[in-house]
């Protein structure tokens, strides 16, 4: 792929995402305003007057027009100011910058799981298809996809943290802190949020595999003599990457989700509390800021998947 | 802290107040961890419930909230851990010299953390910021404090508006927690630097995370308090929570639901702690528009409930049937308002018969979408059923549910929700019954006579005539059945079994008082 050409493509996606962006947020704070109630119920506190309500939405803005309000955090967010929560006074940034590494340490370690162990079963499986390692895998890989992860996260906390004492059962340490103490910590989210990653990698790996498998090029290699395990490990596995790049690209995503549930069962404080507390609170601006850091986390994490699928399948560049 | 130092340090008043209550007093099962002597050091490690809305107590506004401010602001008036009855704190005395006018004598000697010293000047500080502050949340409480003076360097006069006996349980709350001037002076807002006269002093707060707390070496009862410091990791998922105890990673997990009793059962390191509370489980009405503006249809529900059943189905035992909105332990229970509604399906159901509801007729009602309350409302639906009423529950989130009930959109009959409780129980009539309260849905009419029942709890700060007085209110709230109170959760923590000297309160907001690390 040329210079010139990823460049393009890259300025050319962050233009696309500046609509994503507006539209997302706008649903968002759209979805809030909907619901009955308001972040001035919580502020006014338990003896609140209909009164004391309706004066803390004069001092906060919250009695102007929904446009307005959604207006003022727009113009605001351009200019790099995600505002500050209502409810803490904390700066949205502040929050963001101090959860996501949490959220992302799971995250990372929950997909590198997920490969680690998916590729090799996948693999296995087209090895030998309907084999009983095939059968053994799929029926692994249908309870892995069936298998809610935050009962899985129980599960994983009374054997690994209550009975055995191997890992903590809640909180999180920060990576910069002390990254063993931090992964110690990360381990069992992570093992109960890859489960279902896992089992999604086996799957693609061995479909993608078996129609490489059954295409000319490989009868031709088989013909030329070489073994069934160096046609796959050397030549399928490079045939799927653009395939596995793709599902690992839409995991990453899909994991960043799935961290609002096992983030609870764990007590970690990351993105999922984050956005679960405010939005229950009604505290709109650290809601607002959270689907923006979300939606540019997605858009990069889909350019970089493009952009690697392009530099190892040339013909997607051009 | 023993109980002898505590009932010494008790003014006359006080003292005679407690030995009214002292059947109450002997009917707590609390098993206090307070075996061996009381070691110091130690950082006590606590499962928090929620992340505080401001530890600034003027302008905070959760009851999940006191349980972390407690232990960093001392209170001017505090209170007797099994009755709630006011004693001697920041104010080592009062007294009402006319029925408007109370007198306060502050302690002296007392710094906050800050080194300024606790004086009357302080005193009066607080009072008028918690009157005048714009984001002040407890302006209501204070209403009846006309003004404040400083009538000597540890002494203040409080003129009020009209005679208010719950004052003094009053400033045992959020009013009574006194902030460092100096600390509102130099920024106005402490919300996240608080800065009080407690035993400990504030460290660091990451929200939804973590509140640290360490020792303030010149706190005025140094040699009572044990701890290095508090530590109260937020944990919202009081499962989670529990776990992390069990785990060994905290010490305390409190306030927790009754079905985590068989989850500490099983554990085999864990302490059980629970006592009464004044958590009220309620269904509130909307008295201002049918069906509920019929007193017949309040009256057969609560004679619908079988009170003693969904205790027991819904608490595992750990709770008391509500008769009214005060726990039979508390010092203004009336015995005989209690006997108003036995479980009677029949007379129910001729009520219902005479206020012309149908059989089947469809109740519209408003819950809340967690496991404890689904519970609740399916013992509910069983039981109205029995009485011919179809019971229909729209669930959704608290903040959106109570909103949608209490505030302008007056959607649902009743709301099957609870309530918290306040030291004073004037406070708690006042809010649920006033005609111009949050709490009453409708703004509708109060009965005739409460309003001036309500102001006779607040007329003498005589015991006996304020019980008198409750017996009074609470008879005309539920002969005109304006709530059906259900049951009285009851404080369920669960202990280290190094936690000592930890004691739960009527209040059911855990205080630290006293507690000690076993090494």
């Amino acid at each position: 792929m040329a210079q010139g050409s990823a460049l393009a493509m890259i300025g050319r996606r962050l233009l696309q995402a500046a609509p994503v962006i507006v539209l997302a947020t706008f649903i968002v704070f759209g979805l809030l305003k909907l619901l009955p109630g308001d972040v001035a119920v919580t502020l006014a506190g338990d003896n609140a007057t209909d009164e004391r309500i309706a004066e803390i939405r004069r001092i906060y803005g919250l009695d102007r027009p929904f446009l307005v309000q959604y207006g003022v955090w727009l113009w605001k967010a351009a200019h790099g100011d995600l505002s500050q929560s209502i409810l803490s006074g904390e700066q949205v940034v502040t929050s963001i910058a101090r959860c996501f590494p949490h959220t992302l340490l799971i995250v990372v370690m929950a997909l590198g799981l997920a490969l680690l162990i998916g590729v090799p079963l996948g693999a296995a499986a087209a090895a030998r298809p309907n084999g009983p390692v095939d059968r053994a895998t799929m029926t692994l890989a249908s309870i892995g996809i069936a298998v809610p992860n935050f009962w899985l996260a129980m599960i994983l906390v009374s054997l690994f943290a209550l009975r055995w004492n191997i890992f903590p059962a809640t909180g999180a340490t920060a990576f910069s802190v002390s990254p063993t103490d931090a992964i110690n910590h990360a381990i069992l989210p992570a093992l109960a949020l890859a489960a279902g990653g896992m089992a999604e990698v086996a799957r693609q790996v061995r479909g993608s595999l078996l129609d490489v498998m059954s295409s000319q090029f490989v009868r031709t290699l088989r013909a030329k003599g070489l073994k069934t395990s160096t046609i796959l490990w050397r030549h399928g596995l490079k045939n799927i990457a653009v395939n596995l790049l793709t599902v690992t690209g839409l995991l990453f995503n899909r994991l960043l989700a799935a961290t609002v549930v096992v983030e609870a069962v764990f007590a970690i404080p990351g993105m999922g509390g984050l956005i679960v507390h405010a939005a229950i609170q009604r505290d709109f601006t650290v809601v607002q800021g959270v689907v923006f850091a979300m939606v540019i986390v997605v858009i990069l994490v889909n350019l970089v998947t493009d952009m690697l699928c392009a530099a190892v399948d040339p013909r997607i560049g051009r | 802290m023993g109980y002898d130092d505590k009932f010494a340090r008790l003014s006359r008043r006080e003292a005679m107040a407690l030995a009214s209550a002292a059947g109450a007093a002997a009917l707590i099962n609390s098993p206090a961890f307070a075996q061996g002597t009381p070691k110091k050091g130690g950082v006590l490690k606590v499962s928090a419930n929620a992340n505080p809305s401001s530890l600034d107590p003027q302008t905070g506004g959760a009851g999940s909230d006191h349980t972390m401010l407690f232990p960093m602001y001392d209170t001017l008036v505090e209170w007797d851990y099994e009755t709630l009855k006011p004693k001697p704190g920041l104010a080592e005395s009062w007294s009402f010299t006319d029925p408007q006018t109370l007198v306060m004598n502050i302690r002296s000697g007392v710094t906050f953390h800050d080194g300024t010293p606790l004086d009357a000047e302080a005193v009066k500080f607080n009072l008028d910021r918690a009157k005048t502050e714009q984001r002040s949340n407890i302006k209501a409480d204070l209403a009846t404090v006309a003004s404040v003076a400083t009538t000597g360097p540890q002494q203040v006069t409080l003129k009020l508006s009209q005679p208010d006996a719950a004052l003094p349980g009053i400033l045992s709350d959020r009013a009574g927690m006194m902030i460092s001037p100096t600390a509102v002076k130099a920024s106005g807002n402490i919300d996240r630097k608080p800065v009080g006269a407690g035993a400990y002093q504030f460290v660091s707060w990451t929200d939804n995370e973590k509140i640290v707390i360490k020792r303030y070496d010149k706190y005025w009862r140094a040699n009572e308090r044990h701890l290095d410091g508090i530590e109260f990791a937020i944990i919202p998922e009081l499962a989670t929570g529990v776990r992390s105890v069990i785990a060994g990673q905290n010490h305390v997990a409190y306030s927790l639901p009754a079905r985590q009793k068989a989850v500490l059962k099983r554990a085999s390191n864990i302490n059980q702690a629970s006592g009464p509370t004044v958590y009220c489980q309620q269904i509130y009405f909307n008295w201002g528009r049918p069906p509920f503006d019929d007193i017949r249809v309040r009256k057969a529900i609560n004679h619908a409930v079988d009170r003693a059943t969904f205790v027991k189905a819904t608490l595992d035992g750990v709770g008391e049937p509500a008769f009214m909105n005060l726990p039979s332990s508390h010092w203004a229970y009336d015995a005989e308002v209690a006997k108003l509604y036995p479980h009677d399906p029949d007379k129910a159901r001729a009520l219902l018969k005479e206020a012309n509801i149908p059989q089947g007729f469809e109740l519209d009602l408003i819950g809340y979408t967690d496991q404890d309350s689904i519970r609740r409302e399916e013992i509910l639906i069983e039981q109205f059923a029995k009485v011919g009423l179809k019971a229909k529950f729209t669930n959704g989130s608290i903040a959106e549910m109570s909103a949608a009930f209490f505030g302008k959109d007056k959607k649902g009959a009743g709301l099957l929700s609870a309530w918290t409780g306040r030291p004073d129980p004037s406070l708690t009539y006042t809010l649920l019954y006033s005609k111009n309260s949050y709490f009453n849905a409708a703004r509708a009419d109060v009965p005739a006579g409460l309003p001036e029942a309500l102001a006779a709890t607040r007329a003498s700060e005589n015991i006996d005539a304020r019980k008198k007085a409750f017996a009074t209110v609470q008879r005309i709230v539920m002969e005109n059945a304006l709530a059906c109170p259900l049951a009285f959760q009851f404080e369920l923590d669960a202990l280290s079994p190094k936690v000592k000297g930890f004691k739960p309160n009527l209040l059911g907001k855990p205080k630290y008082e006293g507690v000690w690390l076993e090494s």
